[in-house]
């Protein structure tokens, strides 16, 4: 009984055009027409069992014209196929009785899916039709696409009743769309950056396209599933892909060496007027202690020339002479050369005078 | 009386209801019905609902919604000799079905037509104008939109006049190339592909050399500046620590040549040296001669 969207008959006419309307065709919108039945039934004393049973079928008949809307549905109403209610919202409502009306209950909620580039089969296998999913690059790419359409009923009257084939529309509408966008575009624009501007331009557009066709149909998405290269050039895109990734490769391991290189210099750099800063503290210092330790023994040496010099000169000779080969010689004597050589792994005799 | 009363009433009955049954019909949503009199055509009814006509009269129900027709997908040529593949869609429903019925008769023969007069339509059109002008990415050249909405127009006044069809829409549905130039597309787009892969690795080997030529240079430049910056340094300590010693100093020099020479004994004379000291010398005037050596 319910199919997708479900088509619930409840006055079922079936196929059969011509009606007995005998009693009825007057009185369309009379809300007296009950009467007829119970006048058409031969008038006895109340008791009568046949007039019993015709007034409950009558009544059972009457009663047939109430129905009922689900939650999740909208139904239309039509009177001898004239619709008289587009739209009727969940609920308990009252009709005509067979064959006056028929109330068609569609679920307006429930989404329908359809494949564009490939069958909905193929979809679910992962399959591709390479003739079917094929589109045209403004670039003149051919790119293999396919997208999921997902679509509910806008407005219940129109979708029963404009186009014969409601998800055929929807699929033309959507693919005429599709194919414009993707025929504007370059294949990297495609490809990269444009996906979800594409699946919202087509469903804008192919929603204004199935609203001039009046096919009472909401799009409620566009997915694009897949979007690749042909496989006879996917290599090659796939190259563009690593290459763009070298390049990033690239480019970081130069941020890096530049990142590693300049610190370092600044630490080097740093270390270099430290050492610098460190030796001009050092040489000042070292003048400085040199030039009081010269002031202060200097002033201590002016009370006492004289003394003070040959102490000086004294304690020199002491600290210096013991390390050194000393030769004395006499003032007139004569001096044999040879003696150094002689003598200068040994301690150096002294010469008697 | 009790047995002629029922005949009567249900013979009035079944009168009746053949007689609505002959007379009476009702028109769905979906549909037109075409009103003939001995197979000759009397009339069209639009409005659903109800309606009466005479029982020698019959009603014949034609489907009035939107119909999509695919024709084949076929190659048209463009102005500049580019061959192309396009599947159209024509969007289309019955609207005079009495010219309708006269004319086409059915929509498999209606299609038929459809196809053919879509075809010459867009081949007609396609001829006039360049690939450039139905696939280019630059949007502002495409002119599709602006020749599918003349040809439906055109297409459709010529439908609805000839065979009493409405064409609500032609449009391309999807475009392609033909089978036989593939390959040679696809030679293309992987030599485009090579391109554009070669292009990105060299700029990114051009950023990375630049990055690092400005960090060799910035390595440099710092260096430079720091060496310029310690031997200034270096400088101000020896000037500075000259300066103190030549102050320090000048004050008297006689003394400083003393302590400065009898320093430098200390460090001229070592071990490897050897002295040669006259016995009058001023050191060993005393050792030789006593106290007499003393001045």
């Amino acid at each position: 009984m319910s199919t997708i969207p479900a088509v619930d008959h409840h006055h079922d006419h079936g196929h059969d055009r011509h009606h007995d309307h005998e009693h009825h065709h007057d009185h369309e919108h009379d809300h007296h027409h009950h009467d007829h039945p119970v006048k058409a039934a031969p008038v006895q004393a109340g008791g009568s069992r046949r007039n019993r049973i015709a007034l409950a079928v009558a009544g059972l008949w009457l009663v047939s014209g109430v129905y009922i809307v689900p939650a999740d549905q909208q139904a239309v109403v039509t009177r001898f196929g004239q619709v008289i209610e587009p739209r009727v919202f969940p609920g308990i409502h009252v009709a005509l009785p067979w064959p006056m009306d028929r109330v068609t209950k569609l679920k307006v909620q429930q989404l329908q899916r359809l494949v564009v580039g490939g069958y909905l089969p193929d979809s679910v296998l992962g399959r591709t039709q390479p003739l079917a999913s094929q589109f045209l690059t403004g670039d003149q790419n051919i790119i293999n696409l396919r997208a999921v359409v997902q679509y509910s009923v806008g407005m219940p009257a129109d979708y029963l009743f404009h186009a014969q084939d409601v998800s055929r529309t929807v699929a033309a509408a959507v693919e005429t769309e599709m194919s414009r966008r993707i025929g504007r575009r370059t294949v990297d624009a495609v490809l990269t950056t444009e996906k979800t501007a594409i699946q919202e331009e087509v469903r804008a557009a192919a929603q204004k396209l199935i609203d001039a066709y009046g096919a009472g149909v909401r799009i409620a998405s566009i997915n694009i599933e897949s979007m690749t290269p042909p496989p006879e050039a996917a290599e090659a895109f796939r190259d563009v892909a690593s290459a763009r990734a070298d390049a990033a490769r690239i480019y970081n391991e130069a941020l890096g060496y530049e990142s590693d290189l300049v610190p370092k210099a600044r630490g080097e750099a740093r270390q270099m007027t430290e050492a610098a800063t460190a030796y001009k503290e050092s040489k000042i210092n070292e003048a400085t202690g040199d030039a009081s330790r010269f002031d202060l023994v200097e002033s201590e040496y002016a009370h006492a020339t004289a003394v003070n010099g040959r102490r000086l000169y004294l304690e020199t000779l002491e600290q210096v002479l013991p390390k050194i080969k000393k030769l004395v010689v006499d003032k007139n004597g004569s001096f044999d050369l040879t003696i150094i050589r002689k003598n200068s792994d040994s301690a150096p005799p002294r010469k008697n005078p | 009386m009790h047995l002629t009363k029922p005949h009567y009433r249900i013979g009035a009955a079944a009168a009746l209801v053949l007689l609505a049954w002959l007379t009476l019909f009702s028109v769905r949503e979906t549909e037109f019905a075409l009103i003939t009199q001995f197979g000759r055509p009397v009339g069209t009814v639009t409005d659903a609902g109800l309606h009466a006509k005479w029982f020698f009269q019959s009603a014949t129900y034609f489907d009035r919604r939107l119909r999509v027709y695919d024709p084949r997908p076929s190659e048209f040529l463009t102005r500049d000799k580019k061959n192309l593949v396009i599947e159209s869609y024509v969007a289309w429903r019955i609207r005079d079905p009495q010219h309708f019925v006269e004319t086409v008769g059915d929509p498999v023969s209606a299609e038929m037509r459809l196809h053919d007069i879509v075809w010459s339509g867009l081949s007609a059109v396609l001829g006039t104008h360049d690939l450039d002008a139905i696939v280019a990415p630059n949007p502002a050249s495409v002119q599709a939109d602006s020749f599918l909405d003349q040809l439906t127009a055109v297409t459709g006044a010529a439908s609805l006049a000839q065979y009493g069809i409405e064409i609500v829409d032609v449009r391309i549905k999807r475009l392609n190339l033909p089978e036989q130039n593939k390959q040679s597309v696809y030679a293309r787009m992987r030599a485009e592909r090579e391109r554009i892969a070669r292009q990105y690795r060299a700029e990114g080997e051009e950023q990375a050399l630049r990055i690092r030529a400005d960090a060799d240079r910035q390595r440099d430049e710092i260096l430079s500046a720091a060496y310029k910056d310690a031997e200034k340094t270096r400088g101000e300590g020896d000037a500075a620590s000259t300066r103190i010693y030549s102050q320090a100093y000048s004050r008297n020099p006689k003394f400083y040549k003393l302590v400065r020479t009898l320093e430098s004994y200390k460090k001229i004379l070592d071990d490897k040296t050897t002295a040669i000291l006259s016995s009058d010398s001023e050191l060993l005037k005393v050792f030789m001669k006593g106290e007499g050596g003393v001045q």
